[in-house]
């Protein structure tokens, strides 16, 4: 992220956390996109996506006093939004979607990928069955393309237990991949 | 391991996944939604202090909105506004809002549950099933479920009257209801209003709210916080005290942003400021034993006829232009990386070629610029070395980090070495945004630039750009060092700041210049002071010289004006009381107050006193015979008030402030005047007034469907 709107976002933080409305507003309308296309490749729907993204920026409303600067602005955002995903993928009526839904791509999107795109949608299929820790750790790490150290903050564990995760599920995914 | 590698990159072929855009509805949703649970989630004090200022800027006039999103908004707004009617007449609490999405393809139903009001679940839960709306989010069609039954949709009639918690309730009420209203191309060609929902709609849907349709300004400015003055009662504080204050910043800013079609933040709009921008052709004293003169006038309130305002216009005194001491200027110039735009360094440099030009040839001009280091960019050279002051301007670069406090002190520094006897010393200070580094205690630099204006070096500062300002800081750089503070936005506005008023502006006739108005009980019931919020004095500070206040220069005007409210017009805002003596008032004059005024001169450390009696001959009792001065000064306090949602004086339409304004132009040389008038028509068209009225439904619960505002006429005459 650049400095200038890590920057800013911080300053929204501040307004916001002290009541500032306006600020507040701005803040959510900056980061909604991010949050949106987090929630999107994480759950591969886009309705489902957008749900999260609101439950997101709901919950800013009062999570935002909790975020004390220590992690950046947008690490913190993550963890917010991919601990909603966790929780809308766990309730039991949203186990059972169907899969035809699927909506990560629209070709206008990005006709020159579309190939790439595929390929990846069947990968992003394979990991979607590991278990939450281990597909987390992939999608941060190859979909996000972090460090396992960023990856590490991101989902509040040692570094060390995301190579483990992705070890893990390296081994799982090998004979399928 | 060949076969790790290979996964490896497999799965690396993830980062080619691609998330869709979301889609515009959703994202307003979302927005919408969470702006209400912020509110919610906010302490219900400071919900309701900024109530009135929000409120206004985000409420548009159904003229903007197209058909369709008309309806659709209408219909959301409706079971969500049965919902909170219910809520609120049984429970004061805020509501903490809560989104039940629902799974299906294209639909997303919108509801808000009082999670807080068990007892009440079950009615609400089936209100929210009877009246919720569905609404289809097809791309290309979008179809608005058939109203809700009669029965179901009408507010349940509170008990009681709705009372004040009702409010922001309503205001959330409002920002619930954009959801849908940003209409995606394709929704706003469809024509389709569903009929029969006008009736339904009339109600509560006649002032249709949009957060978004009006961009906000944008953030990374930051502006002191305040609260509006308040009317004040005579009888419990007779005493008015404040500082004058000639800065001008908060006009060009807010002029920038309305000319790039944003609202500004209340908080960027300071009256006095506004009202200060223009000229104004008040007689000026004849010699500078008295630096300033005052010239006063009672005239009618245009937004409310049963109040007067009190106009004080001060002008400074003008020296001959021979008379004049040298100069020495010290141009303190941010050249941070972020400096690198059109509208800032080239145009700082274009500003301060101006200024240069104006010069006389025994002024010394300075130059140093701050970045990743401070350095001196130009020894002090005399002004008649016009060339080599000029190509060392244009040799700066925008580079680097802030750093403004090492380049403060140089400055300083550089210009205590050009002293010389007699001079008008004074570092400008010209800026984008704040000072990261050094110094980081605002207090501490307050406190340095203090000491230097007490040795006789003043500061200026002139900010520059948008998104990065520090208008609270420049504002107490500029006060604690005797100097003003000013927005340069435009070519046009150097000229007028550096030029037209480059005197003004740099050389002090008076400083630390108070004002105090006693009013009179037995005249003016109650009093307002319009604007000057971050200005005001303690009644003590009056008479006490260590207290610092606002400097006037060469020829500057500056405006304070009063709503006074007089006593027995019926006007007041706060009713007698029943228990408290009802004391007779001490003395029996007919004048409305007495107005004094403290200045030392700029080397003085002992304050003079000028004062004079408010009489009943100022009253104009027309608004038609007001002077143009007073008339648009009145305007210009009519604007500033409607855009930053003042409390006082809303009902005036955008309409009639322009006519107003219009009327008052006189011969507006410059013709800034002119350009309010169309600061103005900008301001309508980012906030439209409402059909038929400038009031809205929060004024009045009916839903607008009340008469014409009681802007003009039948203002009661004076005894």
């Amino acid at each position: 992220m650049p400095a200038a709107a890590a920057v800013r976002n911080n300053a929204l933080v501040d307004r916001a956390k002290a009541g500032d409305r306006l600020a507040f507003g701005q803040l959510v309308e900056a980061n909604y996109d991010f949050i949106f296309r987090v929630a999107c490749k994480w759950t591969g729907k886009k309705s489902d996506a957008e749900d999260i993204a609101q439950e997101v920026c709901i919950k800013l409303a009062t999570a935002i006093q909790s975020f004390d600067g220590r992690s950046a602005f947008t690490s913190w955002l993550y963890r917010v939004t991919i601990n909603m995903v966790r929780d809308m993928q766990r309730s039991s009526s949203r186990r059972d979607r169907n899969v035809d839904a699927f909506s990560l791509v629209h070709p206008e999107d990005d006709p020159g990928g579309q190939e790439e795109a595929t390929t990846a949608k069947e990968i992003w299929n394979k990991v979607s069955e590991l278990p939450e820790k281990q597909r987390e750790a992939i999608m941060l790490v190859y979909a996000e393309d972090m460090n396992h150290a960023d990856a590490a903050e991101i989902m509040g564990c040692k570094e060390a237990t995301v190579s483990w995760h992705i070890h893990e599920a390296k081994k799982t995914l090998r004979g399928l991949l | 391991m060949d076969d790790d590698k290979m996964t490896d990159d497999t799965l690396s072929t993830l980062k080619m996944l691609r998330a869709s855009a979301p889609s515009a509805e959703a994202k307003k949703l979302a927005l919408n939604t969470a702006m209400l649970a912020f509110d919610a989630a906010q302490p219900k004090k400071a919900a309701a202090a900024t109530k009135a200022g929000w409120r206004n800027r985000w409420t548009l006039g159904a003229g903007l909105g197209v058909p369709l999103g008309t309806a659709v908004a209408a219909l959301v707004l409706l079971p969500l506004g049965t919902q909170l009617y219910t809520a609120t007449s049984n429970h004061t609490d805020a509501v903490p809002p809560k989104t039940v999405t629902t799974d299906g393809v294209l639909k997303k139903e919108i509801a808000i549950a009082a999670s807080d009001m068990p007892a009440k679940q079950d009615e609400v839960d089936s209100k929210i099933k009877s009246s919720t709306l569905s609404l289809q989010q097809q791309p290309k069609t979008a179809r608005p479920v058939a109203p809700p039954k009669d029965g179901e949709a009408q507010p349940p009639v509170p008990t009681g009257t709705v009372t004040e918690e009702a409010e922001p309730m309503m205001d959330q009420l409002a920002t619930v209801a954009l959801a849908p209203m940003e209409l995606d191309r394709d929704a706003a060609k469809m024509t389709a209003a569903p009929n029969g929902n006008s009736g339904l709609m009339g109600g509560i849907a006649q002032p249709l709210p949009s957060a978004n349709a009006v961009p906000q300004q944008p953030s990374g400015d930051t502006f002191q916080k305040f609260d509006e003055n308040r009317v004040k009662v005579t009888r419990d504080e007779p005493v008015s005290t404040f500082s004058i204050d000639v800065d001008t910043a908060s006009y060009s800013y807010v002029r920038g942003l309305l000319k790039d079609g944003y609202l500004p933040d209340p908080e960027a709009v300071r009256l006095e400021e506004m009202i200060n921008y223009f000229p104004y052709d008040y007689p000026a004293p004849a010699s500078i034993d008295t630096p300033f003169k005052a010239t006063m006038a009672v005239i009618p309130t245009p937004w409310n006829p049963k109040t007067e305002l009190l106009e004080i216009g001060i002008k400074g005194y003008v020296p001959p232009a021979t008379a004049r001491a040298p100069e020495n200027l010290t141009f303190l110039i941010d050249t941070s990386g972020s400096m690198d735009e059109p509208n800032k360094l080239p145009l700082l440099k274009r500003s301060f070629g101006l200024l240069v030009d104006t010069l006389q040839p025994n002024d010394t001009v300075s130059i140093v610029t701050y970045a990743g280091s401070a350095g001196v960019a130009l020894k002090p050279t005399k002004a008649s070395d016009r060339s080599t002051i000029l190509s060392a301007l244009d040799q700066m670069v925008a580079d680097g980090s802030t750093d403004g406090i090492d380049g403060i002190a140089l400055a300083y520094k550089v210009n205590a070495e050009a002293k010389g006897e007699g001079t008008i010393n004074r570092v400008i200070l010209a800026t984008d945004g704040d000072f990261n580094v050094g110094i980081s205690e605002p207090d501490e630099l307050k406190t340095y630039i203090k000491t230097q204006r007490g040795n006789g070096i003043f500061l200026s500062v002139l900010g520059f750009g948008r998104g990065n300002l520090d208008d609270e800081l420049m504002q107490s750089l500029a006060q604690n060092g005797n100097g003003n503070a000013s927005y340069i936005d435009t070519f046009q506005e150097a000229q007028k700041v550096l030029v037209e008023e480059g005197g003004a502006n740099l050389v002090t006739i008076a400083k630390d210049v108070k004002i105090q108005v006693e009013f009179n009980p037995a005249q003016v019931s109650e009093y307002r002071l319009i604007g000057y919020e971050t200005r005001v004095l303690n009644r003590e500070d009056f008479n006490n010289d260590a207290v610092d206040a606002g400097e006037i220069g060469a020829g500057h005007t500056v405006t304070a004006i009063y709503e006074i409210t007089p006593t027995g017009s019926g006007g007041d805002l706060n009713d007698p009381l029943r228990y408290q003596m009802s004391a007779a008032p001490v003395a029996t004059s007919d004048e409305f107050g007495f107005l004094k005024m403290r200045y030392k001169t700029p080397e003085g450390e002992v304050s003079k006193l000028i004062q004079t009696p408010i009489g009943k001959d100022l009253v104009v009792g027309d608004l038609a015979q007001a002077s143009t001065d007073q008339r648009f000064a009145a305007s210009v306090a009519a604007f500033g008030q409607k855009l930053k949602g003042s409390n006082y004086g809303e009902a005036l339409t955008w309409q009639r402030i322009s006519d107003l304004a219009n009327g008052a132009k006189g011969t507006d040389v410059n013709g800034y005047r002119a350009e309010f008038v169309q600061m103005v028509k900008l301001a309508a068209l980012l906030n439209p007034d409402h059909a038929g009225s400038g009031k809205s439904i929060y004024d009045d619960p009916k839903g607008g469907k009340s008469g014409p505002v009681r802007s003009t006429g039948g203002r009661p005459t004076l005894n």
